[in-house]
């Protein structure tokens, strides 16, 4: 009876590390179609907020970005053109055109509307956060893995996201974003109709995501394009070199 | 310096075939400003000494141009205005055109990069002084309308990787309207900067021939996504210095070389969830007066205001807080900062405001202020009673 109980625990332990892996390198995947686990990558991002019926000005800003790392330079509106947010691991500067220095601004201020710093730049979920896989749900239609996500370190933009990640295709099309007490903040949906080329392989990859507060009735689309996979040099996220 | 562009720029013809990518941009200013000048000042009586600009009308274009590819970049802000300024001697009409900033860089492998241009060698999160740059440790405080202007330089960058980079740079001399002497002509800089997960530090340590070397360091640390602590630190020894001893009987009296002197700032900065943000700093100038020394520099100054106002220090108190209350820098419909400064050596204090309002994607207006409370014998409230300025700007094209 001891033997069997041994080899029970055994084998739920193996089926649980078998589960995480899973849920590990699904996320993994869903990663790449959001920039995530690539040595970097370009893109421009067209951002439109509404806050009830109050449509705010559209913004356009390219993104270099590799791991946490990145740096996003305001092109529209033109009042704004060559102001750069720059982030490295947790800290964050903006600089722009005859700012007497860099100035370091905190995770609380907001881009737009409702997007954070985090979602303009490249996605490394599996990195950032624990997986455990929670079963699986139809959403559009779609058969989708539900993962939990909560954060390992501080610097991760949210602290729980509940995810739905394709079966079929292996990229997040929902998510949910928690705060700690396990409040719902935001949602969020995810299109991928762009298309990347990387390691031989053609992968789908992220052309839209909309932001729904989950407290008011606003919301932010972020539409991506000319998305580029290319190696960035460390001279460009470097605060020294910004100009 | 020629030579070093020449040299920078060859690459430029032979990667002619890149993909290079060019834009520029500009905002084109036109504001007015008044200023109160203290009719009892003691540095400044009647104005006779400083000959204060009390009212003047500017129209002003900033530009940027940008030419780039893969390996070489060019960048260069340049400035054109035209101001009419008034006060009680005279009305004068004048204008300029200058690079502010430029800079050619060129990649020389993955980790290193050499550049030659007018660059701002700024840094450090503090806001109302800079006392780890050996070069603006004002911050551009004493005109706010005015940018700070590049220092000409060559700059060899190597960067391992996205936690470093270490810089040296020799700098040929300081930039457009820079005061004669130039202390910083034929000088070197070295900077060793490092980022960790959540803090980011840097060292200076930059040497002119005739000079003592000057260090310096800054560091900050995100203590949470509301809450940044930050601290700049300086040293250096200046080439003449005010002295004004305590005892009104000694006179004032010029010394060639201080002792070397420590200047530190401490400060931090919280973020509300509406993306307002509260600073606080506190910054001790070992090189500022006693309270007694103040006290006989400004009764000293009854007979000798020009000797007293041209040799100041950099400020006249030791110990100052200054607290900034601002909106979120990424609201894209407008902006406001209130910032209060209080000299605790002196007890003077300077209430500022900023605040500017889109009014349509490419036509802002703003404004600012700035009251001064304290007597004439107290050092920020010693020129002048307030400043206003308002203005319009039109982002181009």
């Amino acid at each position: 009876m001891k033997k069997l109980f041994t080899i029970m625990a055994m084998l739920l332990t193996v089926a649980h590390a078998f589960a995480e892996v899973d849920a590990l390198s699904i996320l993994k995947n869903s990663d790449q179609a959001r920039g995530g686990g690539l040595p970097g990558i370009v893109w421009e991002i067209k951002l439109v907020s509404r806050d009830g019926d109050k449509l705010e000005e559209p913004q356009r800003i390219v993104v270099k970005a590799v791991d946490e790392s990145s740096v996003a330079e305001t092109q529209e509106p033109v009042r704004f053109k060559g102001s750069k947010i720059l982030q490295v691991e947790r800290n964050m500067w903006l600089t722009k055109p005859g700012l007497s220095k860099p100035i370091p601004i905190s995770p609380h201020q907001r881009m737009s509307g409702q997007a954070s710093n985090g979602d303009i730049a490249a996605t490394n979920y599996a990195g950032d956060y624990d997986a455990q896989m929670s079963g699986t749900e139809i959403v559009d239609g779609e058969n989708c893995f539900v993962l939990n996500l909560s954060a390992k370190h501080k610097r991760a933009t949210y602290d729980k996201i509940r995810y739905w990640v394709s079966v079929k295709r292996v990229v997040g099309i929902k998510a949910e974003f928690y705060s700690v007490s396990g409040k719902l903040l935001k949602t969020a949906r995810f299109n991928y109709d762009n298309v990347i080329e990387y390691d031989g392989k053609r992968i789908p990859f992220v052309s839209k995501m909309l932001i729904r507060d989950a407290l008011i009735d606003a919301e932010t689309t972020m539409e991506f394009l000319s998305v580029k996979v290319k190696k960035i040099s460390a001279a460009e996220f470097d605060l020294g070199q910004l100009q | 310096m020629k030579w070093a562009v020449v040299a920078l720029l060859m690459p430029l013809f032979a990667h002619a075939q890149s993909d290079w990518r060019t834009s520029w941009d500009g905002t084109l200013y036109g504001y007015a400003n008044n200023l109160a000048s203290r009719g009892d000042s003691v540095l400044n009586p009647n104005n006779r000494v400083a000959r204060l600009v009390q009212r003047a009308e500017v129209a002003e274009l900033r530009f940027n141009l940008k030419a780039e590819n893969e390996t070489l970049r060019f960048s260069a802000r340049g400035i054109s205005s035209a101001r009419a300024t008034h006060n009680n001697f005279a009305a004068q009409q004048h204008g300029e055109t200058y690079l502010s900033q430029w800079q050619v860089r060129a990649r020389a492998s993955e980790d290193w990069t050499v550049a030659a241009g007018r660059e701002v060698l700024n840094w450090g999160a503090a806001q109302f002084r800079s006392p780890s740059s050996p070069f603006y440790f004002d911050n551009g405080r004493s005109d706010p309308m005015r940018e700070l202007v590049g220092m000409d330089a060559l700059k060899v960058t190597w960067t391992p990787d996205r936690q470093r980079s270490v810089n040296f740079a020799r700098i040929v001399r300081s930039g457009y309207g820079a005061a004669q002497p130039d202390v910083w002509r034929d000088s070197w800089l070295a900077k060793f900067d490092q980022r960790g997960d959540e803090w980011a530090y840097g060292v200076v340590l930059a040497k002119s021939p005739q000079h003592a070397a000057f260090y310096g360091a800054h560091g900050q640390l995100t203590v949470s996504d509301a809450l940044l602590c930050y601290s700049e630190l300086g040293s250096s020894a200046r080439d003449s210095v005010l002295l004004s001893p305590a005892d009104l009987i000694q006179p004032f009296s010029l010394q060639t070389r201080s002792p070397r002197r420590i200047f530190a700032l401490l400060g931090a900065a919280y973020t509300f969830d509406n993306g307002h943000t509260f600073s606080a700093e506190y910054l001790h100038e070992e090189g500022g007066f006693s309270r007694a020394q103040e006290i006989a520099y400004f009764q000293r100054a009854r007979i000798l205001p020009g000797m007293a106002l041209a040799y100041a220090p950099r400020l006249l108190g030791r110990d100052y807080v200054h607290m900034v209350w601002q909106s979120n820098f990424l609201e894209s419909e407008g902006y406001w900062r209130a910032m209060f400064t209080r000299n605790l050596t002196d007890g003077s204090s300077e209430l500022g405001a900023y605040a500017e309002k889109s009014l349509n994607p490419h036509w802002s207006a703003f404004s600012t202020v700035l009251w001064n409370a304290g007597g004439a014998q107290q050092e920020l409230s010693a020129l002048f009673v307030h400043s206003l300025t308002v203005g319009i700007k039109v982002a181009l094209p």
